[in-house]
């Protein structure tokens, strides 16, 4: 009886002194040093193109709403509130008072509205197709914002908490050096000013960027603390995965990402270092060309939509994520990762591995005597020729034989968009909290050809469309699942994997993290003295 | 020499003329181009055109090459096109820590390469001879990358003596963290340096003029320094000169790894990205280094040898 009162209260006591750690005050203040793999390079929310601007982008500007902390959900950020109209196509939101840029200067309407049109101008970089379904952006007073669209669209709000719609001065922007809006935006990103919780205080292109603590930021943390905790985020620029995970090691950094998988095990086990594995967006496939004759003329079997099916069965994704991600994947049961909203994987797995079903339906198809195919990959990626050179081998069981052809990325680029290829390496990750993104690029034929690999299919164009503009969330969610159902069936690439984001920092550090479209979040990161 | 250095230089210009335009030729015969790089897989080809129009690279190659040379005649090599800055302020930034890189490997190769030489050659076949060139032959037989990764993770993360890659802030701080990646680069240099210059130096000792020294009774330092030394540095330094370029190429492994924003990095991104404008500049500047270096090898052979001059 004695010994289980002393076990109870040692276990309340335990429980109370976890409890407290997990609810203790964060540190004020500081310096958090982080290594990026590489550099920025432009700062601009609309003319960039690369997940290393995208991903710092997040902690100088803010949108008018924001994503929420699981990467699909939205809360509030410029604006207060918002809502739409019975007919989906008028979206009213409520622009948050005092809200001011990182000079002090306060954020207007007019800057939403300038913001907004240049973000969607079709001559301004690559990101306006996310907002072009809307037609005018007005405020009928200087708190309110009225957004029309030409047609419903239900990933506006998805979009309106997206980089690219990040709210920018209008004035400060006007009186950088230059003349046209591209130069303009040249000279304003190498100090650009927005109203995210950090602004760009110094940027040696290379080498090293400190962000410091914007005082206007609005952001609060669940106790009311202004945020961001930290003075100040180092972020320096360290190429080699060895040389930041040594940084890391010897405490000359904090913090840093892009752990290759097979040395998670060992920081797993390191009494100084946090291995975190955030919940991604990113799927790894491959693509493929399923029209009837390849560019040269030659017949193509991955017209065949069971020579398709086979080669997927014959893929052991198992062995792969075991060998290419020492275990941290997960088989993707739909084109979409299992962190997009509307991710439909209730059918288990695409293709299990199955041999003898792989081979049957190769015989059905015709080609049970075996044929050639070429997969193109990046030089220099381990992972993607290590898993060409896997499924080499698998195939080889059917008769299949696998030529793989490495090349820069511009060239494997150059092959895709030109539709010359048979089979290429490829992965995604999604820069928009909704399927509607990869859905354009990989299933929906008008577009880009179901990313150049020429399958159509009418339903899932047809079902697409309609979700486009479906203001009702459940049915959105059925035309998803359907999609995906198709797409899956008629196999339009090869399935294999998915991946979490591995970051590592000093066991100090606290409340780093990354969404799963890959932003760097350091609003709420602190470190433990 | 000198009397020869105004041809010498003319005799560069074509040099350089002839480098911009195969450079401007082949990075356009690669597959892409800038758009294509920037675009990626959002390279519609109604993007592509509209980029490639706002960056000047719709025009006829040879209008593009006109203006090129153009600007380089106003010192203007042009905008890059990732960075969006002029790439003369790329190079700026980039181009000195890449000099102080190689001038600090150099000086490494050239202290650790002659003391060992001569101790080698004069303890010719002993247990130190042996030693010595067993040492520089895996120093000249393992990769770049790995020797720096083993220097970071032992003399860096483990013993402290070193920072862990970076650059520091500020010019000393600046020397001390390319100490290690200089002695990396200059690892590889080293053993060529000893190898060529032991065996000279053993030809040369066996010399007529230094039996005559010796025999004339001039101190054995002496002979050394003034007959042995100097006529053995003749072909250590036409290949030291010749691998200087070497040194610049592999500026590209040791930045990677030891994090130094130097320009090697700069080149291979450029080349990946496409950079037109970036890949120019920076092939061009180094030509000009690597033949300044060849320039001033062959004035301190003429030095070295005055039967050069005639």
């Amino acid at each position: 009886m004695k010994s289980l009162l002393l076990r109870t209260a040692f276990a309340l006591g335990t429980l109370f002194a976890l409890n407290a750690a997990a609810y203790a005050d964060p540190v004020m203040g500081g310096t958090l040093r982080f290594a990026r793999n590489t550099d920025s390079e432009i700062l601009d929310p609309v003319l960039n193109n690369a997940n290393a601007d995208i991903w710092i982008l997040t902690n100088l500007y803010s949108t008018l709403i924001l994503p929420g902390p699981d990467g699909q959900s939205l809360v509030p950020g410029l604006a207060t509130k918002w809502s739409a109209s019975p007919d989906g196509k008028t979206y009213t939101l409520t622009l948050r008072q005092g809200a001011k840029f990182a000079d002090g200067s306060p954020v207007t309407t007019d800057d939403v509205i300038w913001s907004l049109n240049r973000a969607r101008n079709p001559n301004n970089g690559i990101w306006n197709f996310l907002l072009v379904s809307i037609a005018n952006v007005a405020a009928p007073d200087d708190h309110t914002i009225v957004i029309t669209l030409k047609n419903p669209d239900p990933s506006i709000p998805a979009a309106l908490a997206t980089f690219n719609s990040a709210i920018m001065p209008h004035k400060l922007f006007e009186a950088a050096k230059g003349t046209t809006d591209t130069e303009k935006a040249n000279n304003f990103a190498l100090h650009p000013i927005g109203s995210g919780p950090f602004v760009l205080s110094s940027w040696q292109r290379g080498s090293k960027m400190v962000l410091k603590r914007n005082p206007y930021y609005f952001g609060t943390d669940s106790a009311g603390r202004h945020l961001p905790y930290l003075d100040e985020v180092d972020l320096t620029i360290v190429p080699d995965d060895a040389t930041r995970i040594l940084q890391l090691q010897a405490g000359q950094i904090d913090a840093t990402e892009f752990i290759p998988y097979e040395r998670v095990k060992e920081l797993q086990s390191d009494p100084n270092i946090t291995m975190d594995l955030f919940p991604s967006t990113q799927v790894t496939y491959l693509q493929l060309n399923a029209m009837p004759t390849l560019k040269d003329g030659t017949p193509n079997p991955l017209s065949n939509v069971k020579v398709r099916q086979a080669l997927n069965y014959a893929i052991s994704k198992k062995a792969i994520i075991q060998v290419v991600t020492h275990g941290l994947g997960t088989p993707m049961h739909s084109y979409l990762s299992s962190a997009t909203p509307d991710y439909y994987g209730g059918d288990g797995p695409a293709y299990p591995f199955d041999m003898a079903k792989a081979k049957q339906l190769l015989k059905e198809a015709g080609y049970d005597k075996g044929f050639t195919l070429t997969a193109l990959a990046q030089a220099g990626k381990a992972n993607d020729t290590t898993t060409l050179t896997m499924i080499q081998q698998m195939w080889a069981a059917l008769g299949v034989k696998l030529k793989i052809q490495q090349m820069d990325e511009t060239t494997l680029d150059n092959h895709r968009n030109s539709s010359d290829f048979q089979i290429l390496s490829a992965y995604w990750t999604n820069d928009i909290a909704d399927p509607n993104e990869l859905t354009d690029y990989a299933a929906y034929y008008p577009n880009i050809k179901s990313q150049y690999s020429g399958w159509k299919n009418d339903e899932v164009d047809k079902l697409f469309e309609q979700s486009q503009t479906e203001l009702d969330p459940a049915k959105r969610t059925a035309e998803y699942k359907k999609i995906q159902q198709i797409y899956v069936a008629n196999a339009p690439e090869f399935f294999l994997y998915e991946t979490p984001f591995a970051a590592a920092t000093r066991k100090t550090v606290i409340g780093f993290k990354q969404s799963p479209l890959g932003n760097d979040i350091f609003d709420e990161a602190y470190i433990q003295k | 020499m000198l009397a020869r250095l105004p041809g010498r230089l003319l005799q560069m210009i074509p040099t350089f003329i002839l480098i911009g335009v195969v450079v401007f030729v082949l990075i356009r015969l690669l597959p892409g181009n800038p758009a294509a790089a920037l675009l990626g897989i959002h390279a519609t080809p109604e993007a592509l055109a509209r980029i490639n129009a706002q960056l000047g690279f719709n025009r006829p190659i040879w209008v593009q090459f006109l203006l090129f040379v153009g600007r380089l005649l106003h010192g203007d090599l042009g905008i890059s096109v990732s960075e969006r800055i002029p790439v003369t302020e790329v190079i700026a930034r980039r181009l000195p820590v890449t000099l102080a890189l190689v001038v600090m490997a150099a000086a490494f190769a050239l202290i650790l390469a002659l003391p060992l030489a001569f101790v080698a050659a004069l303890r010719q076949n002993r247990a130190s001879d042996v030693a010595l060139r067993g040492v520089f032959q895996v120093g000249l037989s393992t990769p770049v990358f790995y020797i720096g990764l083993l220097m970071l993770g032992f003399l860096g993360a483990q013993l402290h003596w070193f920072p862990v890659g970076g650059i520091g802030s500020g010019f000393w701080s600046g020397l001390y963290h390319l100490i290690l990646p200089a002695l990396t680069l200059g690892v590889g240099l080293a053993a060529i340096l000893m190898r060529s210059l032991r065996s000279t130096v053993i030809g040369v000792l066996r010399a007529e003029y230094v039996e005559f020294a010796r025999a004339k009774g001039i101190a054995p330092w002496r002979v050394l320094t003034g007959h042995v030394l100097r006529n053995s540095l003749i072909t250590t330094l036409a290949l030291f000169g010749l691998n200087i370029g070497t040194l610049l190429g592999n500026t590209v492994i040791v930045e990677n790894v030891f994090a130094v924003p130097g320009i090697g990095g700069l080149l291979v991104e450029a080349i990946f990205g496409r950079d037109y404008p970036v890949v120019q500049g920076v092939t061009l500047v180094l030509a000009v280094m690597v033949s300044i270096v060849f320039l001033l090898t062959d004035i301190a052979e003429s030095w070295l040898d005055p039967r050069l001059n005639s």
